[in-house]
């Protein structure tokens, strides 16, 4: 079954910055399809391995495969062209650009390289793609205002966006809901489940009830170690995994 | 409705056009030499400038030693002139070819760097560059070259001669002319939306699936070019060249003419140049202290209009877009 394949897969990665051990011999696997979530504490070493996956930092050891092809050592924008995408936990868009313009430079791999000396109206591709997402993502009021001008709300969705431009079949989202309020982190949970069933997402997530919510898998990291993986129900039984995260109290 | 800074891009386009238009007509019927002379080096200064501001005000670059390859083209198409064949487009196609090669080169160079470091090693790359020709007696050393050919230019309408001040203007014209319009070219590709993208945010572009080290490169290549096509009119119009051209003070005045024009606009820098050479000759006829003066001016614009005169223009056409409500 095509669910159960293996799209990404760590193998004993490892990170340090000087003496700390931010990321300490961690292995997983994703599945295709449906939302994969890492929670853990603050300093747990989350966002790092989400750098080591993809491409901000390079490991100091281990493997990353994505399609069983080695990429450890391939740059972001290789990992683009194979299918993986990531957003950011501070927003991070082209601010003085407009919206549209947003979309469209993250479109413009679609495109092969020999356009990119010729007018812009040759790229159908890229705007075709870029008024197909401000649709999607309920932009189009925004058309031609700068990213900056955005609420908050808004910057994020156009954070996620930008990332699935090149239709990428692996998405890494970091703290998507980040800042966000109530309803528009409801609204953002919708979104993920819904892209959950079209490709495969791997969240990092402060929101415990939402992650338990939206995941088919769960992995729980701790000061860099992996200290637990497992549908939902597991991981919240797992007394390991509420000692470290979810309090004393509650263990 | 087009967007402000369009318009006010479009209106210094028109209000340029036209005063040169108006100036080679009276310029001509007066037999005026020492306004056009005057306009045709502000619209060489000005070439150099929107090469400055094709690095700061759109990739996000401040180039401190763009006077290398102003200089370069100037010293090149004296050569050519000099010694090869008094020829308009040979000096042309040479110095093009030739400061693509060197662009390219020193674009290994400076773009190891950001920011601030960029701005030293360009300054730093001018200033090595300069007192090498300072101190090569076959280029002149420090008096330059002298005697450079007055040219006869072959063009679809008959041979102009470039003596006469009124012709060579209209070349200047013509040949600035063309290079912004491959600049504003540039601009409509999406190579040019990757340069706004990297002056906006360099660390994203990786993950959109560009990496910034390439089309830095083309701009800074171009940006060689357009300053050494803009210097080669230089022994044109004055008929020497000197080691002068290199320093410094010729790269500074060009910073300065992009900030007092409007950064990222192109246009600006050549309006810039117009005013900055206008008022230096201007105020230079009633004081020897015209520096001073033009330093004042340079510090009321930015404190008042930080974007120069064409972001002046631009928040007046937003203003008037807002106000008949997005018409």
């Amino acid at each position: 079954m095509k669910n159960m394949e293996v799209i990404l897969k760590a193998k004993s990665l490892s990170k340090r910055f000087g003496g700390l051990t931010a990321v300490d011999d961690v292995s997983f696997a994703v599945t295709h399809l449906g939302v994969t979530s890492i929670i853990g504490p603050n300093g747990a070493g989350k966002s790092t391995l989400f750098n080591l996956l993809s491409g901000t930092f390079m490991a100091d050891s281990g493997l990353v495969e994505l399609d069983d092809q080695n990429i450890t050592r391939m740059s972001p924008e290789g990992r683009l062209s194979c299918g993986m995408a990531r957003s950011f936990q501070i927003t991070n868009l082209f601010f003085d650009l407009s919206v549209i313009d947003n979309l469209r430079i993250a479109s413009q791999a679609l495109e092969p390289r020999s356009n990119l000396f010729l007018p812009l109206s040759k790229s159908t591709i890229a705007i075709n793609r870029a008024n197909e997402l401000l649709e999607e993502f309920g932009l189009q009021e925004c058309h031609d205002q700068l990213a900056g001008a955005l609420s908050h709300g808004q910057q994020r969705r156009l954070e996620i966006a930008v990332t699935l431009a090149t239709r990428p079949k692996l998405l890494l989202l970091d703290e998507p809901t980040q800042g966000m309020s109530q309803g528009d982190t409801q609204d953002t949970a919708e979104l993920i489940k819904h892209l959950g069933s079209k490709i495969t997402v791997l969240l990092i997530e402060h929101d415990v009830d939402l992650v338990m919510d939206l995941s088919k898998m769960v992995i729980v990291m701790a000061q860099g170690k992996k200290l637990a993986e497992g549908i939902p129900s597991d991981v919240r039984a797992n007394p390991l995994v509420q000692t470290a995260y979810f309090g004393e109290e509650l263990a | 409705m087009l967007n402000p800074q369009v318009r006010a891009i479009r209106l210094i386009e028109i209000l340029l056009l036209v005063s040169a238009v108006a100036l080679f007509a009276v310029g001509s019927i007066l037999g005026d030499t020492f306004f056009l002379r005057l306009a045709t080096e502000s619209l060489i200064f000005g070439g150099l400038a929107m090469s400055v501001d094709l690095l700061l005000g759109i990739v996000g670059l401040l180039s401190l030693g763009q006077a290398l390859y102003f200089g370069f083209g100037a010293y090149l198409s004296a050569l050519v002139l000099k010694e090869v064949s008094p020829s308009f487009f040979l000096a042309i196609g040479v110095v093009t070819l030739s400061s693509i090669v060197l662009g390219w080169l020193a674009s290994f160079v400076a773009l190891r760097s950001k920011g601030v470091y960029f701005a030293l090693i360009t300054f730093g790359l001018a200033q090595v560059a300069a007192k090498a020709v300072y101190n090569t007696r076959s280029l002149g050393a420090s008096d330059g070259m002298m005697g450079v050919p007055i040219l006869q230019i072959w063009t679809p309408f008959g041979v102009v001669d470039a003596g006469h001040p009124g012709a060579f203007f209209i070349i200047t014209l013509l040949t600035i002319g063309a290079l912004y319009s491959v600049l504003k070219y540039f601009l409509t590709t999406p190579m040019g939306s990757i340069w706004h993208a990297i002056r906006s945010n360099e660390d994203r572009l990786a993950y959109v699936g560009y990496k910034s080290k390439e089309p830095k490169q083309v701009a800074f290549i171009l940006a060689a070019v357009v300053a050494a096509v803009s210097g080669a009119l230089y022994p044109m119009l004055r008929g020497f060249v000197s080691p002068e051209l290199m320093f410094f003070s010729v790269s500074g005045n060009a910073v300065v003419t992009v900030v007092l024009g409007g950064v990222g606009t192109l246009i600006g820098p050549i309006l810039g140049s117009v005013l900055l050479t206008s008022f230096k000759s201007i105020i230079g006829t009633w004081t020897v202290h015209h520096h001073i003066v033009i330093g004042l001016i340079f510090v009321v614009v930015v404190v008042s209009a930080p974007k120069g005169i064409a972001g002046l223009l631009t928040k007046y056409f937003g203003k008037n877009h807002s106000h008949k409500g997005g018409e």
